[in-house]
């Protein structure tokens, strides 16, 4: 079953919208769903064009497709547990938070928090993400736990914080303190970073552009080859300032 | 004139000797009087248990130390949260919460009356403020002076009208209700980097022990008449083999006042610990309850731990930086200026750990091994050993032998071995839990006289209804009732008003916040002594001029006048 919410034109189309109902299982009753246009409750309808093709018997043969201008709708796939979700445009903040199972992809850019605390699944990203990608929310002290996040472009600073388990990996650049304060899991970036991977106490960081300051409190102990993509990088051990365990692997410098 | 009569209510009342009989309680503008007329508004008790508004004298709710706790815990903002409903704000916050979320969450277990255990003087102003923000209970303020420079110079110089001019002076100007000393003379150390380990251990540069600030608080505590007697953290809090500087600390109190004891040591679970390193640290509960059995000018309170997420903060800023050594942790740590300091650290007390079954075991094994209920009141020196709604799980297990054993076979092995809990036969009456819980407070603070803490005629009508029928009920096996009935009253009133029912706050609160005032004679007062002006001028940051709160933090004080030095 395909379910196609294509956004209305809004009067006021910086409100944003709080649609943690959009999620596939929520649609195998129906599209009578409540969503939050700022303090306003909303049916879906009001907001959205509804296309529904097909039927479905299980909640994992439901994709919803986002249409239209989805910039300002927040928390699209909030503990979604199966079933796909596509966006054709841009997503807002928090886009797959908590999520536990199936995949999100989103064909434009995603806003700050996408696949905050993740325990599951797959999101693919094919523009840049925000500030905060795959992390844990304010005070939380393990951030993603398990699944995918992929982005195709660069994301913003702080990128993979608390990490905790599941994979995370950028093929752009990310901006100031990537890993930071990862706990498990593995990171990877093709492009640049800054800072990265301050007071990590465990999991795998990979870097195969070009580090911008890294910070004194790594202690290198080896130089390997990655296995995949035979590329020679220096091995580092940290953050040591507080004990960490943590591994983080950057490209050597010179001719590649 | 507002009246409300609440027939068939089946009222315990320890101050008045009141034991379940079935009664009506008749309330005028707010106080209990004789009878009503017939128009006024009628409540249906049916028999349900009816107690004397909740007291808590010791917890910490309100100010820069609490709220920084809910700075650093935004993780906490995400429990707990209501919505906006009604009379309601909006709440957060589970083991910090909102002041609204910890206001009406008292005022759903019955709670209209609350001490707020530490305020630092010179960070009165947003204390009261707070206050003003908690409007379903009235407030106290224990005030620290464990620091002190004037009143550790004063003691030093064994002056103790002159301590007891400062003090008279400092509550007065910052709208406080009692003395605090938390780790006495240690939390001036900490601005050195370092911590006293006995009470015969001099403060540097002011050459001082906390024995000597220890003891001429106390008698400056009573020649200013002061309500409440002084209120003490003792030294070396959490420092297994720490009972013997509990027991030193007890045996220096004399017994100085026949209203109410002389000394009320909080969280003594935290000081109660033998041993000498956290593998062998074990319960001293029965030493230190020996000693209160033999004192009856010590009061002191559980500081019971339950098993949960929650935040410590105190003003031993020397004790949270060795939790924080232990948790490696986030940690928060401040300096009050010629007054005190504070530390802040979040904890988790798990089943898993042998240190916090200990701790659990020795909070109860006091609250048991204690003879009379009014020495021994119940907190959990919220939200340090747990948030203040664990509290009905606490009279659960005070009341109940088949709960503390069946809690007991879910805890660290260790715990039969190094504490006597399991072996404790006794189960708490409703009697004895209204003691701990109010009545007792109400002695132990004070305020008995303000007419709080019985149900007496003039007595303000706080008054607090439970879904508890206690002749049909048996505490001992039916546990899970007792937790749940105490959980949220039929009815909180407050001032003769109904504030909460089921749960559910029904009117906005309009709270008063007692403060005292000791008259001190002229020759004394340090607003008239140069060298005090002085020294108050050359050290502090602000001028003594702006130093004392005005009376607009408070909409309404309540001020304590007492008959000092006669
Ligand atoms: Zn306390």
């Amino acid at each position: 079953m395909k379910v196609i919410l294509e956004s209305k034109v809004r009067k006021k189309p910086t409100i944003p919208i709080e649609a943690e109902a959009i999620i596939p299982r929520n649609f195998l009753k129906g599209t009578d769903l409540v969503v939050y246009e700022g303090n306003k409750e909303r049916t879906l309808s009001e907001l959205f064009w509804i296309f529904v093709e097909g039927t479905a018997v299980s909640p994992e043969n439901i994709e919803v497709v986002l249409k239209g201008d989805t910039s300002r709708i927040k928390r699209v796939g909030e503990y979604m547990d199966t079933g796909s979700i596509l966006i054709s445009g841009d997503i807002g903040m928090h886009c797959g938070n908590f999520m536990s199972g199936g995949t999100i992809e989103i064909l434009g850019n995603a806003d700050a928090w996408l696949g905050r605390e993740m325990r599951g699944g797959t999101i693919l990203c094919r523009g840049n993400a925000g500030h905060y990608c795959a992390t844990g929310y304010r005070g939380e002290k393990k951030g993603m736990l398990g699944g995918k996040v992929e982005v195709f472009g660069n994301t913003g600073d702080f990128c993979a914080e608390y990490l905790a388990g599941g994979e995370v990996h950028v093929h752009g650049s990310t901006g100031d303190f990537p890993g930071i304060e990862m706990r498990g899991g593995q990171l990877t970036i093709e492009g640049d970073a800054t800072r990265p991977c301050a007071n990590m106490k465990g999991g795998t960081c990979v870097i195969l552009g070009k580090v911008h300051e890294m910070l004194p409190t790594f202690e290198r102990i080896d130089r390997i080859v990655l296995p995949e993509t035979k590329i020679t990088a220096d091995v580092y051990k940290g953050d040591v300032a507080n004990r960490g365990k943590g591994s983080l692997m950057v490209k050597c410098p010179g001719p590649a | 004139m507002t009246e409300l009569l609440v027939r068939n209510a089946c009222v315990i009342d320890p101050i008045r000797g009141i034991n379940g009989e079935i009664m009506d309680i008749a309330i005028r503008d707010g106080r209990i009087v004789e009878s009503v007329s017939d128009r006024a508004e009628m409540i249906d008790a049916r028999r349900c248990l009816t107690l004397p508004g909740g007291i808590d004298s010791h917890t910490h709710v309100c100010g820069t130390k609490v709220n920084f706790g809910r700075y650093m815990s935004p993780e906490d903002m995400r429990a707990g949260r209501t919505r906006r409903r009604g009379r309601m704000h909006v709440t957060s916050g589970y083991y910090v919460p909102t002041t609204f979320g910890n206001s009406y969450r008292y005022s759903a277990m019955g709670y209209t009356t609350l001490l707020e255990g530490a305020m630092a003087p010179l960070e009165a102003r947003h204390t009261h403020e707070e206050f003003t923000a908690t409007p379903h209970q009235d407030m106290l303020a224990n005030t620290l002076f464990d620091g002190n420079w004037a009143v550790m110079d004063a003691v030093r110089e064994k002056n103790i009208q002159k301590t007891a001019a400062i003090v008279g002076w400092t509550l007065n100007a910052v709208k406080g209700y009692a003395i605090k000393l938390t780790n006495p003379g240690g939390t001036e150390a900490w601005g050195w980097g370092e911590d006293l380990t006995s009470i015969h251990e001099p403060v540097r540069h002011f050459e001082v022990t906390p024995a000597e600030i220890i003891s001429t608080m106390i008698r400056a505590n009573e020649l200013l008449r002061l309500p409440h007697s002084v209120h003490l953290h003792c030294n070396n809090l959490g420092k297994p083999g720490n009972y013997q500087t509990t027991l030193a600390t007890f045996d220096l109190v004399p017994d100085l006042n026949p209203d109410r004891q002389t000394l009320y040591a909080t969280h003594v679970q935290f000081h109660a610990y033998g041993g000498g390193t956290w593998r062998n640290i074990c319960s001293k509960a029965e030493e230190i309850t020996r000693s209160i059995n033999n004192k009856p000018q010590i009061v002191m309170d559980m500081g019971q731990i339950m098993f949960c997420r929650t935040m410590t903060m105190t003003a031993d800023g020397p004790m949270e930086f060795n939790l924080h050594c232990l948790h490696h942790n986030k940690w928060s740590n401040h300096d009050v200026e010629l007054e005190t300091g504070s530390g802040i650290i979040p904890v988790t007390y798990s089943k898993k750990s042998a240190v916090n079954c200990i701790m659990w075991a020795i909070g109860l094994e006091l609250a048991l091994l204690t003879k009379s209920p009014w020495q021994c009141l119940l907190e959990t020196d919220n939200p340090n050993g747990a948030p203040f709604v664990k509290y009905p799980e606490v009279i659960g297990l005070l009341m109940s032998k088949r709960y503390r054993d069946e809690e007991c076979a879910t805890l660290h092995a260790d715990t039969e071995k190094r504490t006597s809990l399991h072996a404790l036969e006794r189960e708490m009456d409703w009697f004895d839990i209204a003691v701990m819980t109010r009545a007792g407070q109400a002695k132990a603070l004070g305020i008995i006289n303000q007419g709080k803490g019985h149900l007496g005629i003039g007595a303000e009508a706080d008054i607090a209804i439970y879904p508890i029928r206690t002749d049909s009920l048996d505490p001992a096996r039916e546990y899970r009732k007792v937790v749940e009935g105490f959980q949220k009253t039929r009815y909180t009133i407050k001032r003769g008003r109904v504030v909460s029912r089921d749960g559910e706050i029904i009117v906005d609160g309009a709270n008063a916040t007692f403060w005292t005032n000791a008259r001190i004679p002229e020759d004394l007062r340090v607003d008239n002594d140069p060298e005090f002006i002085r020294r108050f001028q050359e050290f502090y940051t602000v001028r003594m001029s702006n130093y004392p709160v005005q009376e607009v933090y408070l909409p309404r004080g309540r001020c304590v006048e007492t008959e000092s030095f006669t």
